[in-house]
């Protein structure tokens, strides 16, 4: 089933900098980002090292604040937002999956999502719905593991488990294949892009691997901390290690 | 934080990661506020045997005295009314018992030796009720009866300084009005009160002869032991309504300053020792629960950017370290309770460290402390445990709440 994107923009990048200053030194890492991502998405964001990947995937996930430029995300400018409502955002309306430490370790995977409920305030039947979440994603055996009673490529998929465990709208991942073999990582984006087919819900993942880029429907290459090429796959199939 | 969710699951096995940290965090704390409760009850039990020792060794819990005693110290100064006052102050609530008497400075002579002494005239009948150096000492021969005239009782020190024995006769000097009155006194009895200082002093004789000797009519003090020392306060309010002509009353606190001042001294640096060893396992808890946060940024960093608050973030730190609290509060009840348990059924022979059972000021000690144990000992330790973990995870705390996400996640 080939999901339909829909003409709501999810994110809005309009000349969007960013500059980290260390003492007397300042690195940009964005110089002028002009984006938008609707809603549907399934993207991937590629580049050499350094050229902005995560910083760009921070500064969309609201855990950064931007230098210059305005950033729309879900409808709301970044820029003008409190630490406190960022945190709201996120909490409310983002997932994230990151390349390494993902997981708590003193929690069983279960926990790990019902986590993300309770903090959002979901009252009733938490350990059931976070059941229900791994269940679907073919993750219920893991349930009461720890991490560290985990392989790497099912740490993962747990995380991602709990990144779309509130049905967010938006989830972000940093390399969330870059610690993962080829079996594994195929695993991985064959449930994201299961969910992204399923539930609507749009990715934004970033990757230095060619066969985890064959699975987006849209790559934007930065250089340098600009987009370099934003490419929308026409035919796009399955995708394909 | 309720117990049951996830974020109290978070927190309390956190403490597990490190179990043996988390270990030695609670013992020290543990230890810490142990000896603070030993502290506590040894310095609880002593302030109340040596207010006890203090009160019935003479000074009594209050006493009354004439308004210029205070300042002057002077024997001759006399009570107003002492008979109507003291037959007051016996149905006074709160007393336990009291006792009047007259004190004056004199000369005992016998053969070719002599020594200065405190004459103390008293009512022989009530004496005992109020002073343990006569109801506590052995005696050889016999106190003094109600009517008494030319009978005169010296401790066994004097005696030995005097040379003489019971039924010789003593020729005491004492100051009148306006001149020195003498007279001649059998001892009948010979008190040995167990301390050879205290001994030393003591001379006592009815009141009746004082004033019969001297012509210096009534009596000078009134003393009284109170049912609960505690009272104090309230009980000196309640006389002080009834108190007539130049009559004062006073705590034993006025009549020993030097004493009071030196029991309120001991009290402060027991617990200036107490606070700096609290303060000692506070920093070192504070240094263990910073580690503890530093070791976790990523994860910190991951629940910020899950969406959680750093007021959240504080709560989990606190969280941790209120249950190292209450860890450290069972330990300090196991250990300082055992021992204030000890110290308050066996106690601690004074006479172990000092042979002599006079303390300062001629009062005569207990030869045993004993510590005070109670269900106050959970209170405190739960107080002096928790109270220290947390306050000094505060900063841990703010700490972990200030880390940033997306610093914390890349510098991993
Ligand atoms: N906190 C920071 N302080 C200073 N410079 C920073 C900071 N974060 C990133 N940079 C710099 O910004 C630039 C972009 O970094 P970024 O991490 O976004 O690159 P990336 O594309 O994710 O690289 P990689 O593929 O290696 O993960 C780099 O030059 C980096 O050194
Ligand atoms: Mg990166």
């Amino acid at each position: 089933m080939a999901v339909t994107i829909t003409d709501e923009t999810l994110v809005h990048a309009k000349d969007v900098t960013k500059v980290y200053q260390t003492g007397e030194v300042e690195t940009y890492a964005l110089r002028g980002i002009d984006m938008e991502v609707k809603a549907g998405d399934f993207m991937a964001i590629v580049g050499p090292s350094g050229s902005g990947k995560t910083t760009l995937l921070n500064l969309i996930g609201a855990l950064d604040a931007v230098t210059g430029g305005s950033l729309e995300v879900l409808g709301k400018d970044i820029s003008k937002m409190s630490r406190r409502q960022r945190a709201d955002l996120r909490l409310h309306a983002l997932g994230f999956v990151f390349q390494a430490y993902n997981l708590f370790p003193v929690l069983t995977a279960q926990e790990n999502v019902e986590f993300v409920l309770e903090l959002q305030g979901v009252n009733n039947n938490r350990s059931g719905r976070a059941r229900e979440v791994l269940d679907r994603l073919g993750l219920l055996e893991y349930a009461n593991r720890r991490p560290t009673q985990m392989s790497g490529g099912q740490q993962q998929r747990v995380a991602v488990a709990r990144a779309v465990a509130s049905q967010p709208r938006l989830v972000l991942a940093d390399e969330p294949t870059a610690n993962l073999d080829g079996e594994n990582a195929r695993i991985l984006l064959d449930m994201m892009r299961d969910l992204n087919e399923n539930q609507g819900t749009t990715f934004i993942f970033s990757t230095h691997d060619p066969r985890v880029v064959a699975y987006a429907r849209r790559v934007v290459t930065l250089v340098d901390g600009k987009v370099a090429k934003d490419v929308v796959k026409e035919n796009d199939t399955d995708g394909g290690v | 934080m309720k117990f049951g969710t996830v974020l109290f699951k978070y927190a309390s096995r956190s403490l597990t990661r490190h179990t043996r940290r988390t270990a030695i965090s609670m013992t020290g704390v543990g230890v810490g506020c142990a000896m603070a409760l030993i502290a506590l009850s040894w310095m609880n039990g002593a302030f109340e045997m040596q207010v006890r020792a203090v009160a019935e060794s003479g000074s009594g819990h209050l006493m009354i005295v004439h308004r210029d005693w205070p300042a002057m110290r002077e024997n001759t100064l006399r009570l107003t009314d002492w008979e109507e006052t003291l037959a007051a102050i016996r149905t006074t609530p709160g007393v336990r018992a009291c006792t009047a008497r007259a004190r004056a400075n004199g000369l005992l002579a016998f053969g070719n030796r002599s020594s200065g002494v405190q004459v103390m005239a008293l009512l022989p009948e009530h004496e005992s009720e109020v002073n343990r150096v006569v109801s506590r000492s052995r005696i050889e021969g016999r106190y003094l009866n109600e009517e008494d005239p030319g009978a005169v009782v010296i401790g066994k020190g004097l005696a030995k300084r005097l040379n003489v024995e019971l039924d010789d006769d003593l020729y005491v000097t004492l100051p009148g009005t306006d001149d020195i009155h003498s007279a001649m006194l059998r001892i009948v009895g010979v008190l040995d009160t167990g301390s050879q200082d205290l001994d030393l002093t003591i001379c006592h004789m009815t009141l009746a002869n004082l004033e019969s000797i001297t012509g210096i009519p009534g009596a000078g003090e009134i003393t009284m032991l109170l049912k609960d020392h505690n009272d104090i306060n309230t009980v000196k309010e309640r006389l002080e309504t009834k108190m007539p002509g130049n009559n004062l009353v006073i705590t034993w606190k006025t009549v020993l300053p030097a004493l009071a001042s030196g029991m309120q001294g001991d009290k402060a640096l027991m617990r200036l020792l107490t606070a700096i060893v609290i303060t000692v396992v506070a920093l070192g808890i504070m240094s263990a629960q910073l580690t503890a946060v530093l070791e976790r940024r990523a994860e910190f960093a991951i629940l910020s950017a899950l969406g959680m608050k750093s007021g959240q973030i504080t709560r989990i730190i606190l969280v941790e370290s209120l249950i190292i609290g209450l860890g450290g509060a069972l330990i300090a009840l196991l250990v300082g309770g055992s021992a204030a348990w000890y110290l308050a059924s066996t106690g601690i022979n004074l006479l172990y460290f000092n042979a002599d059972a006079l303390g300062p000021s001629n009062i005569l000690l207990d030869p045993r402390i004993y510590g005070s144990f109670g269900p106050w000992l959970i209170g405190y330790a739960a107080a002096i445990s928790i109270t220290a973990t947390v306050a000094a995870s505060l900063y841990p705390a703010w700490k972990a709440a200030q880390i940033d996400p997306a610093d914390a996640l890349r510098t991993q």
